[in-house]
């Protein structure tokens, strides 16, 4: 659901930090839905003035993250895109097994390999701002943050992860 | 560097999201929730790039679940409707006080609100046109064929963009292969579609948004042009009409061409951003891989 007013404007009017932050957009998603989800990230850039070629770096590292969520972490997610300040974030959460930052590799895998980790690569690598971490399912699972993208099948909780990448505007 | 990119009469479909101030596209549908794809993105691209936005749906679709369709799942163009970039209308009204159809009208009209549109501030008039007014306004075929040949005024070097979609279900098939031919643009009918297709300069090109979904099939087009291209050893494949390449399918052309090692050359047309992001991906180390940035005619 889009809010074109500023969050917390009803509630908690004259409080600059959150005149500062307006949620965008708020969506769940599986595979099926990742073309309109595109379209919508892509809408809410353009009007928020991020323009090509960073608007189009931007929709990519979206989907590279939603992808992986629906591709290891149960075939859904859930996106939240607000505008921070001058920065445009977007925060992709699952509830699948878990991951941390560290899966990702730090150089660009080779093509002669697996491929498995380019999708996360190139996010971080267009993202002004990126992070993994836990999400609130981490409480009390055991095991949890360190299983890599693909995940452990079966396990007995959902940690879930939430991957937060963002850019600038200007 | 850039050179200009070469454009066939015959081969003129391009993703939604690429058309542009000027544009005269064609689309086709056959399903009542297919339908709504188009017109959606359509409509808010067009509203988040600042243009004034007409739509005509097809007479007797109700206009609330007209908006209702646009407006999911996020209502970001409800705001657009109260201050009037986003307005919904039919033919009757803007052919109106006359009754009776003619293209001269109609394209006054048009012309007309596009001058508003940009004397209001917008950055130009984008129109959808559902032809189900043809049938409502008892126009015939050759009328409505006429007038899409003969629109370049209405868009030759002005803000203006137009689609204009033709139900299957309504028109005869030969009626609706007329009208794409009479377009200088068609549209893919699904968002998240891809096309492959050989162009006139026998090159592989790739339409649409080959995300993760269309992976396979994006290898499998590019396996089998490397195969029919074996003799010549050389291949072009033609990105610019992609509006999404995903990092799985930007890999998979890497490790195919890669793994060619029959061809001497492999061209690969890209605009600049693609054209950056196979270079971030290690287009450089792929021997008999040439990337080509390209500026899009459109």
């Amino acid at each position: 659901m889009v809010n074109p007013d500023p969050i917390g404007a009803a509630g908690a009017a004259g409080a600059p930090a959150e005149e500062s932050e307006r949620r965008l957009l708020q969506r769940r998603f599986t595979a099926r839905l990742l073309p309109q989800l595109r379209l919508l990230v892509e809408e809410c850039a353009a009007r928020e003035g991020l323009h090509e070629p960073r608007r189009g770096e931007f929709v990519l590292a979206v989907d590279e993250i939603a992808g992986n969520a629906v591709e290891h972490a149960g075939g859904s997610g859930r996106l939240v895109l607000r505008r921070v300040g001058d920065e445009l974030e977007c925060r992709i959460s699952d509830a699948g097994p878990g991951f941390s930052e560290a899966v990702i590799p730090e150089l660009l895998p080779g093509l002669d390999g697996a491929t498995k980790g380019r999708g996360l690569w190139l996010a971080r690598l267009v993202a002004d701002r990126f992070a993994v971490a836990a999400g609130p399912g981490a409480v009390g699972a055991a095991g949890s943050g360190t299983e890599g993208a693909a995940g452990t099948a079966g396990a007995p909780a959902a940690p879930g992860t939430v991957v937060t990448v963002a850019v600038r505007l200007r | 560097m850039s050179t200009p990119a070469s454009d066939t009469s015959g081969d003129h479909l391009i993703p939604v999201q690429h058309l542009r101030p000027g544009d005269h596209a064609f689309v086709s549908y056959g399903d009542d929730e297919v339908r709504w794809e188009v017109v959606t993105a359509f409509v808010r691209l067009g509203l988040a790039r600042g243009e004034k936005v007409l739509v005509l749906p097809c007479p007797g679709v109700p206009g609330e679940e007209v908006l209702a369709r646009i407006d999911f799942p996020s209502h970001s163009t409800a705001l657009a409707r109260e201050r009037g970039q986003l307005v919904l209308s039919s033919m009757r009204e803007v052919i109106a006080p006359d009754a009776e159809f003619t293209a001269a009208r109609q394209m006054a009209r048009l012309r007309a609100e596009t001058e508003r549109a940009t004397a209001e501030g917008y950055t130009g008039l984008r129109a959808f046109i559902d032809m189900g007014w043809v049938a409502a306004l008892g126009a015939d075929v050759g009328t409505m064929a006429h007038r899409e040949t003969h629109a370049d005024a209405l868009f030759a070097g002005r803000p203006y963009t137009e689609i204009c979609a033709y139900d299957r279900r309504r028109f005869d098939r030969e009626t609706v292969a007329a009208m794409e031919r009479a377009h200088p643009r068609a549209l893919l009918e699904r968002l998240g579609s891809l096309r492959a297709v050989r162009d006139a300069e026998d090159a592989l090109r790739f339409i649409g948004e080959a995300d993760a979904a269309n992976r396979a099939a994006f290898t499998r087009s590019l396996e089998i042009a490397l195969a029919r291209t074996a003799p010549s050893r050389r291949l072009t494949v033609d990105l610019t009409r992609l509006h999404f390449l995903s990092v799985g399918c930007a890999t998979a052309l890497l490790a195919g061409v890669s793994g060619a090692v029959g061809h001497e050359l492999v061209e690969v047309r890209c605009d600049r951003g693609q054209a950056r992001m196979l270079r971030r991906l290690g287009a450089g180390a792929v021997p008999r891989l040439a990337a080509t940035e390209v500026v899009r005619p459109w």
